[in-house]
């Protein structure tokens, strides 16, 4: 059972967050919020995904599973105008999603969740290295990263947090200071991703105040933001590339 | 020659301005064959079956059957080895459509054969395909048949000898406008292609899924899609396009099943050639993704005095743009997937083309189809590292392993791109 209001930039800025790594998620649904682990279908990024209840100007759920599309979601999300209310009800006989907003409404069908990937466990990681970071300046990072390559370092040296990209004849490197930063733990940490992943994962994280990363050698990187203060929570889990000789 | 580079990327599709294309015009004199075809005004002959719907002037469309005018043309070509093409050709017509058949071959029997095929035209819209037309009923009547089927075309004017060579498609002789054209016999059409065709209401895309998951021939797909037999709203679709369609439908098809599958076990190298086009395939254990290199050397067609490069990956969420490699990309792919279907596996593939002076004219994009599926056909190795298994590869290529190597985008890439369940303890 479900029923919900909340507001539509709220819910679209997290369902675009959720939306990077998957097109079909299984949402966990609970009295104190709703929340989604998955992978993608390479296996290479995970995304932890937590709307908590107070986001919702209104709340009330029991626990249970569904399956949503959310390219059809997002795609009826979009014609939403700001600032409006979205009603949601959870018709689980039908198994329909029923949205209501500016006296539209919208029966979306669920989806089978057995037909979902089930939830993967989240590894232990042990990361050294620890960044807080405006995600305009990760956003900048990866956006010039990509003019010329299509993987990128990202590592710690010192006090100082780099991000490095190297083309067939190119390179790139930005390097920020604690006093960019809003926070750095020291620790050594160099690994290279995917820009492909981060290019999708910086959509939202980008938007974001405060991002934090948590980074190792040669292992994979935690990227944790708010979509909204204590709303929202998003954790990405990138593996990363190793090079080979 | 026009600027470097241009030839290689336009393959006579006239990019240059010219109103002819100097490569292609260099083999025009070199085939006698034609000639003696030429001044008829009628023809007679089993149809293997072929059509042909031309996209030169679109949407003002050339289609028609393809007719052999007479099986037993004294001056059909054939090289001195191949005595035994004749008998082939003469005992079943059919043989001249399927390219599966013609590993074999030397080049100038290919030419030699498909050039023998009058082209009986018409000029059609592509939206005939909804009407009652009865030049195109006709065709589509033959398109349908998986046997040859005995045709006979009485034409406005006398038959033009001509002699067209193209990058997608296979060679083509003479042609002429119809007056009139009749099949002379019934059209043995399989199940498959039966149900489908009446289906008005499956999508063209369901529709090639169906005949090929029914082991309809890609030839025979390409015939029902170009003369608008397939899909909801029918069109006639030039040739050369539906070729790559098929290709890429088909393929796209089988890497949806492909992607289900675990990873490949052992690192595996399958080489093999046709007409001077070498693949060299290297499968990793990995993700589904799929690179090809294509390695023009010297001299041969379409290039000058260097050897040309050219590269196209897509990774294991596919590819939104046609590729720039154009339709070999897609006919290369398909071979790789069918064989990682049959075994159930799934992998990354690496795959090398190259074009080696011995492939002097362009003889349609099946080469490449075929030139990988001879890969796939030959024994395969094993071996215990990458870099054995390219090392072992680099060996068979003319071109040096630095020159091809620096191109590469996925294959250093790919294989380190670690997963996240490597990471549970």
């Amino acid at each position: 059972m479900l029923k919900a209001s909340i507001d539509i930039d709220l819910l679209r800025d997290s369902i675009t967050a959720l939306s990077v790594i998957v097109s079909e998620v299984r949402l966990k649904i609970k009295p104190d919020g709703i929340s989604v682990k998955a992978v993608d279908a390479a296996n290479v990024a995970m995304v932890i995904f937590d709307l908590k209840a107070g986001a919702f100007d209104s709340y009330t759920a029991e626990e249970t599973e569904v399956g949503i599309d959310l390219v059809k979601l997002n795609d009826i999300l979009g014609i939403v105008e700001k600032k409006t209310l979205v009603d949601m009800e959870l018709d689980m006989t039908a198994q329909k999603l029923h949205l209501n907003f500016g006296g539209l409404s919208y029966t979306l069908s669920l989806l089978d969740p057995s037909t979902i990937r089930s939830e993967p466990r989240v590894p232990q990681l042990d990361l050294p290295a620890r960044v807080v970071l405006n995600g305009q300046d990760l956003k900048r990072a990866v956006k010039a990263a990509e003019k010329i390559s299509d993987h990128m370092t990202l590592g710690v040296a010192g006090d100082i947090f780099f991000m490095e990209a190297k083309g067939d004849t190119d390179q790139v490197r930005l390097e920020m200071g604690t006093d960019q930063l809003i926070d750095l733990k020291s620790g050594e940490a160099n690994s290279l991703f995917s820009l492909d992943y981060l290019l999708d994962i910086i959509k939202s994280a980008g938007k974001a105040n405060e991002v934090t990363l948590s980074i190792g050698c040669d292992f994979p990187i935690l990227i944790e933001f708010d979509v909204a203060p204590n709303a929202c929570h998003v954790t990405f889990l990138l593996a990363p590339r190793i090079e080979s000789d | 020659m026009p600027a470097e580079g241009l030839c290689m990327r336009c393959k006579g599709k006239g990019l240059c301005g010219r109103p002819y294309c100097p490569t292609l015009e260099r083999f025009k004199n070199n085939n006698r064959l034609t000639k003696a075809l030429s001044n008829k005004t009628t023809v007679f002959g089993p149809s293997p079956p072929s059509v042909f719907v031309g996209s030169y002037n679109y949407p003002s469309l050339s289609a028609g059957p393809l007719i052999p005018p007479s099986i037993d043309l004294p001056e059909l070509e054939f090289s001195e080895a191949s005595e035994i093409l004749r008998e082939k050709v003469i005992k079943n017509p059919g043989f001249m459509e399927d390219s599966r058949l013609w590993h074999d071959l030397q080049m100038q029997d290919v030419i030699s054969m498909r050039t023998a095929l009058v082209r009986a035209n018409s000029t059609f819209k592509p939206g005939d395909a909804k009407t009652d037309n009865p030049l195109l009923m006709k065709a589509q009547e033959l398109a349908l048949s998986a046997k040859p089927i005995d045709t006979e075309a009485w034409f406005k004017k006398p038959i033009i000898s001509d002699l067209k060579f193209d990058s997608m498609m296979m060679p083509m002789g003479p042609s002429g406008q119809v007056k009139n054209f009749n099949i002379t016999e019934n059209p043995k059409v399989p199940n498959a292609v039966d149900r489908i065709i009446y289906d008005t209401d499956a999508l063209a895309k369901d529709a090639i899924v169906e005949l090929y998951q029914g082991s309809v021939s890609n030839e025979q797909m390409t015939r029902l899609m170009s003369i608008g037999l397939l899909g909801r709203d029918r069109k006639l679709v030039p040739t050369r396009w539906s070729i790559t369609a098929i290709d890429d439908m088909t393929g796209k098809e089988t890497i949806k099943r492909i992607k289900d599958y675990p990873h490949i076990r052992e690192i595996t190298v399958l080489t093999g050639e046709i007409f001077g086009n070498h693949f060299e395939i290297l499968l990793l254990p990995g993700s589904f993704s799929y690179e090809l290199l294509e390695i023009w050397q010297p001299h041969s067609v379409w290039n000058g005095e260097k050897t040309y490069i050219g590269q196209d990956h897509e990774d294991f969420y596919g590819k939104k743009e046609y590729s720039n490699l154009s339709g070999g990309y897609y006919a290369a792919r398909l071979p790789v997937l069918e064989y990682l279907d049959s075994i159930k596996k799934q992998a990354f593939i690496f795959a090398i083309r190259e074009i080696r002076p011995s492939y002097w004219a362009p003889l349609g994009v099946w080469v490449v189809r075929e030139a990988a599926r001879a890969a796939i056909m030959n024994p395969k190795k094993m071996f215990e590292t990458k870099e054995e298994a390219l090392a072992d590869m680099s060996a068979r290529l003319y071109t040096p392993r630095p020159d091809w190597e620096i191109e590469t985008k996925l294959l250093y890439n790919q294989a380190v791109q670690m997963r996240i369940d490597s990471y549970y303890d």
